[in-house]
């Protein structure tokens, strides 16, 4: 759904990253075609009829509570008075908060935890896929495809479940190697990067997918002259594989990035942002707010969320326009 | 032919460690599913459980909360999938095929929307669907997020590639926009409203802080809230938690495992186009 972050469509979202840059160049010889045909028929009412329920539907739940959202920060909404304007005091305030500054950086953190963990595991399966046979590969697709569809509730409750100190699974397979047993979800050092985990195993599989479906865009014959000419796998990786793939590597890297900073449901799960705010990332805090009930936690977090949410999704946008030209002159 | 040989077995075990590695998880919440009580947390650690049991299983099966909330789930699941290939296949045909006034316009409307995150709405999102009137009612789980302009966008991006021909020849023989959409695009969308769909299917089933948000009706609990609930109500039951766990997560697994072969093809295509 739309509005909740955590139903973000994982699948097609993942199938139009691949689609994304490669979009604008057919898109508009397309469209110059469709538009030959039309010079006779121009399909207004019908094409108005089959966008309108879409259309209807954005609009009252997307784009009406977006503007709503604008309108509401910049009013001061205390359920005791008459809402206030206040003009863009509140994007003052959240920018002074130190509150909202640390979960900016724990956002940060956790970006920094599972972004590279994500990248490179999701690199090295999706290299190793793609030498396998036929069989192997159909079998490890489908395999590292399974994470991405269990939820994030139930993710967070089984590791929750593998982290404790008695009986959990993790303090187990660390005991071989002489460590532990470590309370990883109570000790503010460890909460994040034992978060950062399932993060990085919700994610890598979809991101190997995406990964392999470039790789395999990668003519076979360039691998055959390189390996012909005496080059190792490193080399064939950094001088054909990376290069060729800098579009797809760019789009996961901006993807990730930008959904590492809007994680919150398994802190939300596992810990609530504790212990000491150690796992408060910044949408948790903005929901945290939002339930807060002291007078303006409502314009703040509506604030807050705008900030940041305008920050990245502008860095999105951005960045899709510069891989899809980049691609349209490629093409 | 030895060295062959060891290549190849140094491909199973890598390939072995990654099938392992991953599903890790997921075993372990199967396995714990069977553990009693006594046995779930015990002390020295033991991967298996001495005694399988299936008391668990058996146990949440039983709870009538549990069930009405995977059927209401599965019910409202289904629902949202059917509303939101509907809604997004036949825009996804227009701004493929046709040509209308203010296209330009109403395809940057429809698509604006990925971009926008969901925190950014959320609270007004809520006050909407509770001046509509829709808080507490399935309809606030399957309407507001059925259209989605990554859906929309994947489905067009396949539209775009049918050959104008057919359509040409039809458009002479007099067949109207709706009569190509339903009898010459429809029939060939399979794969992608396969993909599509489960996608849709998948975002409904593993929502969760939608539905905390809009319904407290516990008759109208999805399953995520349960599992959620149950695990701060009953937090030291693990054995039964892992159960319900697992049965909530099934439907999802067995949805990719019976369609791994468009979803797999779906991302490769998507890739390759």
């Amino acid at each position: 759904m739309t509005m909740s972050p955590q139903s973000t469509n994982r699948l097609a979202t993942a199938a139009s990253v691949a689609l994304e840059p490669e979009t604008t160049a057919p898109a508009r010889k397309r469209r110059r075609g469709v538009g030959r045909l039309s010079t006779h028929v121009m399909d207004n009412r019908t094409a108005y009829v089959m966008i309108a329920p879409m259309v209807v539907l954005l609009g009252i739940f997307v784009w009406w509570p977006l503007l709503y959202s604008f309108y509401l920060s910049t009013f001061e909404i205390s359920f005791y008075e008459e809402p206030v304007f206040v003009g863009l005091q509140f994007y003052g305030y959240v920018l002074e908060d130190p509150d909202f500054w640390h979960s900016i950086g724990i956002g940060a953190t956790y970006v920094l935890y599972t972004v590279p963990a994500i990248m490179i595991i999701a690199f090295l399966v999706a290299s190793f896929i793609r030498t396998v046979g036929r069989k192997v590969a159909g079998l490890l697709k489908t395999t590292v495809y399974v994470p991405t569809v269990v939820s994030a509730v139930i993710t967070s409750v089984v590791f929750v479940f593998m982290y404790r100190a008695d009986g959990g699974l993790i303090n187990w397979l660390i005991g071989f190697v002489g460590l532990g047993p470590f309370a990883f979800l109570s000790d503010p050092e460890l909460a994040l990067p034992a978060i950062s985990v399932p993060g990085i195993w919700l994610a890598f599989g979809i991101t190997t997918l995406i990964m392999l479906a470039g790789m395999y865009d990668i003519p076979q014959s360039y691998y055959e002259a390189a390996q012909l000419e005496g080059a190792n796998f490193f080399q064939r990786t950094w001088f054909i594989t990376i290069p060729l793939m800098k579009n797809v590597l760019l789009y996961l890297l901006v993807t990730a990035t930008i959904a590492g900073m809007q994680q919150f449901e398994l802190p939300l799960i596992m810990t609530q942002g504790g212990p000491t705010n150690s796992t408060m990332t910044p949408n948790l805090f903005i929901f945290n707010q939002f339930k807060d009930p002291t007078p303006y936690a409502t314009s703040f977090s509506l604030t807050a969320a705008l900030i940041l949410f305008f920050v990245l999704g502008g860095i999105s946008m951005l960045i899709f326009r510069l891989i899809r030209s980049d691609k349209a002159i490629d093409a | 032919m030895k060295a062959s040989l060891g290549r190849r077995v140094a491909t199973y075990s890598l390939a072995a460690l990654i099938v392992i590695s991953t599903t890790l998880p997921l075993a372990w919440m199967l396995i714990s599913g069977f553990k009693g009580r006594n046995e779930v947390l015990r002390t020295p650690f033991q991967f298996f459980p001495d005694v399988w049991m299936w008391q668990n299983y058996a146990a949440i099966l039983q709870d009538p909360a549990f069930l009405q909330s995977m059927a209401l789930t599965f019910a409202g699941a289904l629902l949202f999938t059917l509303l939101s290939l509907v809604v997004n296949s036949i825009a996804a045909y227009a701004f493929a095929r046709l040509d209308f006034r203010g296209k330009r316009f109403w395809w940057v409307y429809c698509i604006t929307p990925m971009f926008i995150p969901g925190m950014a709405i959320l609270l007004t999102s809520y006050v909407v669907v509770s001046n509509l009137g829709m808080l507490n009612t399935l309809a606030v789980l399957i309407i507001p997020g059925a259209a989605s302009a990554v859906q929309m966008f994947f489905i067009r991006q396949f539209y775009l590639n049918t050959p104008l021909a057919i359509e040409e020849a039809a458009l002479i023989d007099g067949a109207g926009r709706w009569r190509i959409f339903w009898s010459i695009f429809l029939p060939q969308s399979q794969g992608v409203f396969v993909v599509v769909g489960v996608g849709s299917f998948l975002a409904y089933w593993n929502a969760y802080v939608w539905p905390i948000l809009t319904i407290q009706d516990p008759g109208l609990q999805q399953i995520m809230q349960y599992i959620a609930g149950f695990r701060s109500e009953r937090g030291n039951e693990w054995g039964l938690l892992m159960a319900g766990s697992t049965l909530a997560a099934l439907p999802t697994i067995l949805l990719v495992l019976i369609f791994q072969r468009y979803i797999v093809n779906g991302v490769r295509l998507a890739g390759m186009k």
